[in-house]
């Protein structure tokens, strides 16, 4: 089939993309937040201000299924970069929620997780494949196998020789340089488009409750701000 | 990747973190820590993060209770959010109590539930329970027990 072009508004335009690395120097992002630092209106976004962590009712997100426009090209990108396996791509099936439209679903598995992601082709009762609008989520994130800093910049690596750009990152999101970009969690992360401008992080080395006391103990964000 | 035959692939382990679009963050805040106990981690703010106000949006981030962030609620404060790219997503109930919980607090909260998995072709363990529901923003989120062995 052939995909229609078509690049959602949330979209990095590519000059920006070049420029995003910046948000790792501390000056720029200083410039950037310089109204709200004039204003007053500044604040801290850091975790400890906020009361975490006890265990939620949720263990683990299961399952994410995306519109693609075409199954095919989609599944060749999550296997060639994400490095996700196939499972199994199925017939079509009626949409669970529009009468009269279909979907045919492509399930794809992580290392540890089966089935993990569904790729998903909806069809309209004239069996026209819709396009995906990219405004339902901002982006979503796969674990690294090895969960390390190290593993981050060997998958960015194998990544960028095999010709896929990045549309930001390496970077890590908290205030450490040089990585640092000055966001919050702590995994090192780098994002990818994929054929159809879903945005997909591949990140390790997230803050969890253990190595986050570890390193800045008790203190609070507002101390360390 | 031809670069990297014979070479050991560094490759996903599993997914672990989904960011998603609201219109209204206070409500869908309200919605997700009520009806899953989602712990509230941090806050990503156009007038406290520079990529937040390059971008527009505020990012709101919720842990499970181990990870900094499993979930995260973006507004973006120029563009509209649709559900025209994600059907669904799966939580995964921490156990048999919480999976029951869960839907008592949806009751509670008048949140309409459906049973079952919501894609017909998605394979279901023998026993598992699962029921799907929508939150403020009509994002389909399904719920499972979790089996442990």
């Amino acid at each position: 089939m052939t995909a229609v072009s078509y690049v959602p508004p949330n979209v990095l335009p590519p000059l920006l993309q070049k420029f995003a690395s910046l948000l790792k120097r501390k000056w720029f992002r200083e410039l950037v937040l310089a109204p709200p630092t004039i204003t007053r209106r500044r604040f801290s976004n850091k975790t400890e201000d906020y009361g975490v962590f006890k265990p939620s009712r949720i263990a683990q997100i299961g399952q994410l299924s995306i519109y693609v426009q075409d199954i095919e090209r989609s599944r060749q990108w999550y296997e060639t970069l994400g490095g996700l396996r196939h499972s199994r791509t199925c017939e079509q099936e009626p949409h669970p929620f529009k009468p009269g439209w279909t979907i045919r679903c492509c399930y794809m598995s992580a290392a540890d997780h089966k089935e993990c992601l569904v790729l998903i082709e909806e069809r309209d009762p004239e069996g026209k494949v819709t396009v995906p609008s990219g405004m339902s989520f901002f982006h979503t994130a796969f674990e690294l196998e090895g969960n390390r800093l190290e593993n981050v910049f060997a998958f960015a690596a194998q990544s960028k020789q095999g010709g896929f750009v990045p549309n930001y990152g390496p970077v890590r999101h908290n205030g450490d340089p040089p990585l640092g970009d000055g966001e919050t969690g702590g995994n090192v992360a780098c994002y990818f488009y994929d054929p159809d401008y879903n945005n997909v992080e591949f990140c390790g080395a997230m803050d969890t409750i253990e190595n986050y006391r570890a390193r800045y103990g008790d203190t609070r964000g507002s101390a360390r701000a | 990747m031809n670069a990297h035959v014979g070479q050991p692939k560094i490759a996903p382990a599993k997914l672990q973190h989904h960011v998603i679009y609201v219109s209204d963050l206070k409500r869908s805040k309200d919605f997700y820590m009520k009806l899953f106990d989602l712990q509230f981690s941090a806050l990503n703010h156009p007038d406290s993060s520079a990529a937040m106000r390059l971008s527009n949006q505020e990012m709101h981030f919720f842990s499970f209770g181990f990870y900094h962030h499993d979930i995260c609620l973006v507004k973006h404060h120029k563009l509209k959010m649709d559900n025209n790219s994600m059907l669904h997503f799966t939580l995964m109930a921490r156990d048999r109590d919480a999976f029951d919980a869960i839907r008592k607090s949806a009751a509670a909260m008048e949140i309409p539930v459906r049973d079952g998995r919501l894609i017909a072709s998605a394979k279901t363990s023998p026993g598992q329970r699962s029921y799907c529901l929508q939150d403020p923003d009509q994002h389909w989120i399904e719920i499972i027990e979790e089996q442990r062995p």
